[in-house]
C-alpha cells in the first residue's frame, strides 16, 4: 500500500513541471492578448498614462512569465527523464512556447515605437492623438491577466525586476536563440491537436452582434453634432465640435 | 516558432517606404482640433461612436492644406485609405474615399502600416480564427482558403493560435461595447489592406525584397582603412567622370519633355483608353508590335529621333521598306545583325561572326557595308578573337551613317508620308460607370506566349521569304544561317555548278561573292594575313576552309553586269570549280558541323550527315537559271525552299526538282525576334 501510494505521489511529482508549464503558457497567452489590445490603444486618443503603466504590469507578468517558462522547459528536454508523451507534449509546448515569445516580441516592437512617436509628457502632445473613436480610457483589460495565479510558487521566480522595454526586446530574442541552440526539437514534428474549423469558444451570444452588421448601419441624420458627441466624460475634450 | 525560407539569397528586407512617413505626419496634421478635420458621431443601433469623419469633409481638408483642386486632394485621400491610415465605416471592402457623406474613421496607430515589419501570417490566422470562433461561417471564400491553407501550413503552433484567438476573443469582451466595436473595426480595416481581397489592387505592393536593409544604420560600421580607401577610390571615380553645364542637362530635360509629353500617358489622355484604366484592350491591339496600319502618335515618336524609329518595330520595317527602295539595306542588315551578336547565345558567336564577315565586310561581300578604312581595320583585326561587341566600332559608324543620312531622307521620302497618311487616330472611349464594371468582368488572359511566339515566327518567315533588299543576284538561303538568312546573299550560281540543289556545305554559301578572302578565323589558323591570299592557288596542305574561295576569281563578282559575259565566265570556270569544289568537300564535312551548330533547330549531329556532294557537271537547266540570277530586283519568289542540311531525302528530292525553278523557303529561324527586342 505505501508503496502504490509512493508510486503514485512520484506520478505525481513526474508531471508537475509539465503541468505547470501547460499552464504557464495558458497564463502567458492570455497576457500576450492582453497586451495586443492595450498596445492598440497606444497613440490613439484614448491612450494615457495609465493605459501605459497598465502596460507595463503586463509586461512584467509576461516577462516573469516567460523567463520561468524558459528554464523549466529547457531544464525539462535537456535534463529531465521523461516518457515518451510527456516528451512529446514537453516539445509541443515548446513549439508553443516560442512562437508566443515571437508575437511577443513583435507586439513589443510596435509598443516601443508607438510610444516614441506618441510621448505623453505634455498636455500639448495630446493634440497629436489620432482620434480613433475609442472611449476615454482603454484600461480594464488588464484585470483579467492580474486574475490568473502564477502557476509556480513566487520564490521560485528568479527572474528579476521586469527590465525596460528595448532591453526586454533584446532579451526575448537571446532567450529565443538560447532555446533553439539548446533544445533540438523539430518543430513540424508537432501537431495540432486542435480541428481546422475550432467551434466557438461558448455558447453564449450575448448581444455580441458581429461587426459585419454593424457596418452596413447608416448614420442617422448625419451632421448632427452633438455637444458631448458621446456619452463618455474625458472624450469631450477631443472631438470636434462644429 | 515561425518556420522562415532561407533561399531567399539574402533577400528579405522591405524596401523604404518614404510614403508611409509623409502619410503619417499628415494624419497626424488632420487631428489637431482647430485645424484639423471635423468629426461626428457615427450612431449605431447600439451604441455611438465618435470621431467620424465624412469623405467630403476629408477631401476638403486636403484640397486646402496643399491648395490643389477637388480631383488631386481625392487621389490623396485615396491613397490615405489604400494605405490603411483612414478606413471606410460603409462598404468597408473597397478601400477608396468617395467624396460625400459617406463615413470614415482614423486607423490607430498599433494598425499602421510600418515598413519595418510585414503583416505576418501568424496574426492573419489568429484573425481568422478570431472570427470563426465568434460566428461560424461568417468568413468569405477568399479567405477560408487562406485559412485552410494556413492551418496546413502553421500546423505545428496551430494550438497556438487557437490559443491566442480564443484568449484575444475573452479580454476582447471585457472592454465595453463601443470600445470592442471599434477594435473590431479597425482590425478588420487592417487586414483588408494588408490581405486585400482577390481581385483588387493592393497599396502595399512592393514587388521585390531588398537584399541590405534599408535601416541598418551605416555609420556604426567601423572606419577601418578599406573603408577610407573605398570611399577615395569613389570620390575618385566621381571627379573621373565626364560632366555636363546644368544648364545644358536641364536644357536637354525640358526639350525631352515638352517633345514627348503627349506622349506620356500619365500625363496625357492615352487613345482610345487607357486599358490599366478602363479594361478595354484596344490600345494593345492597335499598338501591336507588327501591326499594319500604326497610330498617328506612334508614328509621331517616330519622328522624334532615329533610336525611337528603330526600336520600334513597325518603324524598323517602314525604315527597311525605304531602304529597300533605294537599294541601301545593308546598312540595316548589318546593324541588326551585330545587335543579334551582341544579344545572342555564346556558342554560336564564333560562327556568327563568320558569318558576318563573309556578307558584309569582307571586300567583294555582297553585302558589302561603307565604314573607313580605320574601323575596317580594327574590326577585322577583332574578329580573330571574336566576342560580343567586336563589332562595336562598326555598328556605332553605320549607325551614324544611317541617321545622319538615310533618316533624313527617310523623314522626307514618300514611304514615311504614305504612313503618315494612313496612320489612324481612334476616337476616345468614354465609358460609363456601368460599362466600366462590364469591362471588368470581361477581363480575358491574354494569349499564350506560345501562339505569340508561333505568329512572330510566321512573321519572320514571311519577311525573309521577301527575300534582302539590296543583294544583287539571286539568293538562296541555307538553314544553317537561320538568323542570317534575310541578309546573307548566297549565290546560286556557285551550287549550281557543282551538282544539283543539294542542301550545300554552310562553306559554299558565299564562295564567288565573299570573294577570295577566307574568314579571318582561318586566317589565324594559318597565320597568313587575309589580303594574301585573294588569287593563291590552292595548295593542297592549306588548311583554308574555303580552298574554292580562292579559285574563283574576283571577276565573277557579281554586280548588275550583263548577263552574258557571266554566263560565259562561269561556265569556263566550271572545271576549275568542280576542281576546287572536290578539294573543298573534304574539308567540307568539317565545315558544315561548324556552321551547321549556328541554326538552333538544325540537328547538332551535322557533321556525319553532310553527304559527298555528287560531281555531276553542269546539268542543262542551270545556264537557264544563271540568267534568272543577275536581277536588280530581287524579289525572291516566296515558294523557295530550303532544305535542312540533315535531309538526305530532301537531296534526292532536289536532283528532281532542279528542273523546277519555284523553290520554296522554310526559314526556321528565331533571328528577329532577337533583333526587335535589341533594337
Amino acid at each position: 500500500m505505501n508503496r502504490w501510494r509512493r508510486s503514485v505521489g512520484e506520478i505525481q511529482a513526474r508531471r508537475r513541471p509539465l503541468l505547470e508549464c501547460q499552464r504557464a503558457q495558458a497564463a502567458f497567452v492570455k497576457g500576450t492578448a492582453c497586451l495586443q489590445l492595450q498596445a492598440a490603444c497606444l497613440g490613439s486618443n484614448s491612450d494615457c498614462s495609465r493605459l501605459r503603466e497598465e502596460l507595463d504590469e503586463t509586461r512584467a507578468l509576461a516577462h516573469s512569465l516567460s523567463t520561468g517558462l524558459q528554464k523549466r522547459l529547457t531544464t525539462m528536454l535537456t535534463q529531465g527523464e521523461l516518457l515518451q508523451e510527456e516528451r512529446a507534449e514537453a516539445e509541443r509546448l515548446w513549439v508553443l512556447f516560442l512562437s508566443g515569445l515571437e508575437i511577443f516580441q513583435q507586439d513589443l516592437q510596435k509598443v516601443i515605437l508607438l510610444q516614441e512617436l506618441f510621448p505623453l509628457k505634455q498636455p500639448r502632445d495630446r493634440r497629436s492623438l489620432v482620434n480613433t473613436g475609442g472611449s476615454g480610457d482603454g484600461t480594464g483589460v488588464t484585470g483579467r491577466v492580474t486574475m490568473s495565479q502564477m502557476p509556480w510558487p513566487k520564490t521560485q521566480d528568479q527572474g528579476g525586476p521586469c527590465p525596460d522595454l528595448s532591453t526586454q526586446i533584446s532579451q526575448l530574442e537571446s532567450m529565443a536563440q538560447e532555446m533553439l541552440r539548446k533544445v533540438n526539437v523539430p518543430f513540424w514534428s508537432v501537431e495540432a491537436t486542435q480541428e481546422a474549423w475550432a467551434d466557438s469558444v461558448d455558447t453564449e451570444q450575448d448581444d455580441d452582434e458581429p461587426v459585419e452588421e454593424m457596418s452596413v448601419e447608416n448614420v442617422a441624420a448625419g451632421p448632427q453634432r452633438l455637444s458631448g458627441c458621446c456619452h463618455y466624460p474625458g472624450c469631450r475634450v477631443l472631438c470636434l465640435l462644429n | 516558432m515561425t518556420i522562415r525560407n532561407v533561399r531567399d539569397h539574402g533577400q528579405r528586407y522591405r524596401p523604404r517606404m518614404a510614403c508611409l512617413k509623409k502619410v503619417e505626419a499628415l494624419v497626424l496634421e488632420m487631428q489637431d482640433p482647430k485645424s484639423g478635420v471635423k468629426s461626428q458621431t457615427q450612431r449605431l443601433v447600439i451604441t455611438t461612436i465618435p470621431h467620424a469623419i465624412t469623405g467630403e469633409d476629408i477631401v476638403a481638408w486636403v484640397a486646402n492644406r496643399f491648395n490643389i483642386d477637388a480631383r488631386e486632394a481625392q487621389s490623396i485621400a485615396t491613397l490615405m485609405v489604400a494605405f490603411g491610415y483612414i478606413y471606410p465605416l460603409q462598404d468597408h471592402k473597397r478601400l477608396i474615399i468617395k467624396a460625400d457623406t459617406s463615413l470614415y474613421r482614423f486607423q490607430t496607430p498599433y494598425f499602421w502600416p510600418a515598413q519595418q515589419w510585414p503583416a505576418e501570417d501568424t496574426d492573419y490566422a489568429i484573425y481568422l480564427a478570431k472570427r470563426n470562433i465568434r460566428k461560424k461561417g461568417v468568413l468569405e471564400l477568399y479567405e477560408q482558403e487562406h485559412y485552410n491553407n494556413l492551418h496546413k501550413w502553421m500546423n505545428h503552433k496551430w494550438d497556438f493560435i487557437v490559443m491566442q484567438a480564443k484568449e484575444q476573443y475573452r479580454a476582447g469582451k471585457e472592454r465595453k461595447k463601443p470600445d470592442r466595436v471599434v477594435f473590431d473595426c479597425q482590425e478588420r480595416a487592417y487586414w483588408v489592406v494588408h490581405r486585400p481581397p482577390p481581385g483588387t489592387i493592393s497599396a502595399m505592393d512592393y514587388g521585390l525584397e531588398r537584399l541590405t536593409d534599408p535601416n541598418a544604420d551605416e555609420v556604426k560600421k567601423k572606419k577601418t582603412m578599406d573603408y577610407y580607401r573605398r570611399i577615395v577610390i569613389f570620390t575618385q571615380q566621381c571627379i573621373m567622370r565626364s560632366r555636363v553645364k546644368s544648364s545644358v542637362s536641364l536644357g536637354a530635360i525640358v526639350k525631352y519633355i515638352t517633345t514627348c509629353k503627349n506622349h506620356d500617358p500619365f500625363l496625357a489622355m492615352c487613345l482610345p483608353s487607357n486599358p490599366w484604366l478602363t479594361d478595354d484592350t484596344t490600345y494593345w491591339e492597335l499598338n501591336m508590335p507588327n501591326v499594319e496600319i500604326p497610330t498617328k502618335m506612334r508614328v509621331e515618336r517616330w519622328t522624334f529621333g532615329f533610336r525611337e524609329l528603330l526600336s520600334d518595330p513597325r518603324g524598323r520595317a517602314d525604315f527597311r521598306l525605304f531602304l529597300k527602295k533605294e537599294f541601301s539595306g545593308e546598312n540595316l542588315a548589318f546593324w541588326e545583325t551585330c545587335e543579334d551578336l551582341k544579344w545572342g547565345a555564346a556558342a554560336t558567336m564564333k560562327d556568327k561572326a563568320q558569318q558576318i564577315y563573309k556578307t558584309f565586310l569582307a571586300p567583294g561581300a555582297p553585302r558589302w557595308i561603307n565604314i573607313d578604312g580605320k574601323t575596317m581595320d580594327i574590326t577585322v583585326k577583332g574578329l580573330v578573337h571574336p566576342h560580343r561587341y567586336v563589332l562595336d566600332a562598326a555598328q556605332t559608324h553605320i549607325y551614324m551613317l544611317m541617321k545622319k543620312d538615310s533618316f533624313g531622307r527617310y523623314m522626307k521620302s514618300t514611304v514615311f508620308k504614305e504612313t503618315q497618311k494612313k496612320a489612324i487616330s481612334p476616337e476616345e472611349h468614354k465609358f460609363s460607370d456601368a460599362q466600366l464594371e462590364q469591362n471588368a468582368k470581361k477581363r480575358k488572359p491574354n494569349l499564350s506566349p506560345i501562339v505569340l511566339r508561333q505568329r512572330e515566327e510566321e512573321e519572320k518567315a514571311r519577311l525573309a521569304a521577301s527575300g534582302p533588299m539590296d543583294i544583287t543576284q539571286l539568293c538562296k538561303f541555307t538553314a544553317p544561317v537561320p538568323h542570317l538568312a534575310v541578309y546573307t546573299g548566297i549565290c546560286e550560281a556557285q551550287l549550281s555548278h557543282g551538282r544539283e540543289r543539294q542542301p550545300p556545305s554552310p562553306g559554299f554559301p558565299t564562295l564567288p561573292n565573299s570573294a577570295a578572302c577566307p574568314s579571318p578565323i582561318s586566317v589565324a589558323i594559318d597565320s597568313t594575313p587575309a589580303s594574301e591570299r585573294k588569287f593563291e592557288g590552292q595548295g593542297g596542305s592549306a588548311a583554308a576552309q574555303f580552298p574554292s574561295i580562292a579559285e574563283v576569281p574576283l571577276e565573277t563578282r557579281v554586280s548588275a553586269s550583263a548577263r552574258g559575259p557571266d554566263e560565259s565566265q562561269l561556265a569556263s570556270q566550271k572545271s576549275r570549280v568542280a576542281l576546287s569544289l572536290s578539294r573543298f568537300l573534304r574539308r567540307g564535312c568539317g565545315n558544315a558541323s561548324v556552321l551547321a551548330s549556328l541554326s538552333p533547330k538544325c540537328h547538332s549531329a551535322m557533321g556525319g550527315r553532310v553527304q559527298p556532294l555528287s560531281r555531276e557537271p553542269l546539268s542543262q537547266p542551270q545556264p537557264k537559271r544563271i540568267a534568272n540570277f543577275f536581277q536588280i530586283k530581287v524579289d525572291i519568289p516566296p515558294e523557295c525552299r530550303i532544305y535542312p542540311i540533315d535531309s538526305e531525302d530532301e537531296e534526292n528530292e532536289c536532283t528532281s526538282r532542279v528542273r523546277g525553278t519555284v523553290k520554296e523557303i522554310i526559314c526556321p529561324w528565331e533571328s528577329i525576334t532577337k533583333q526587335d527586342q535589341a533594337g
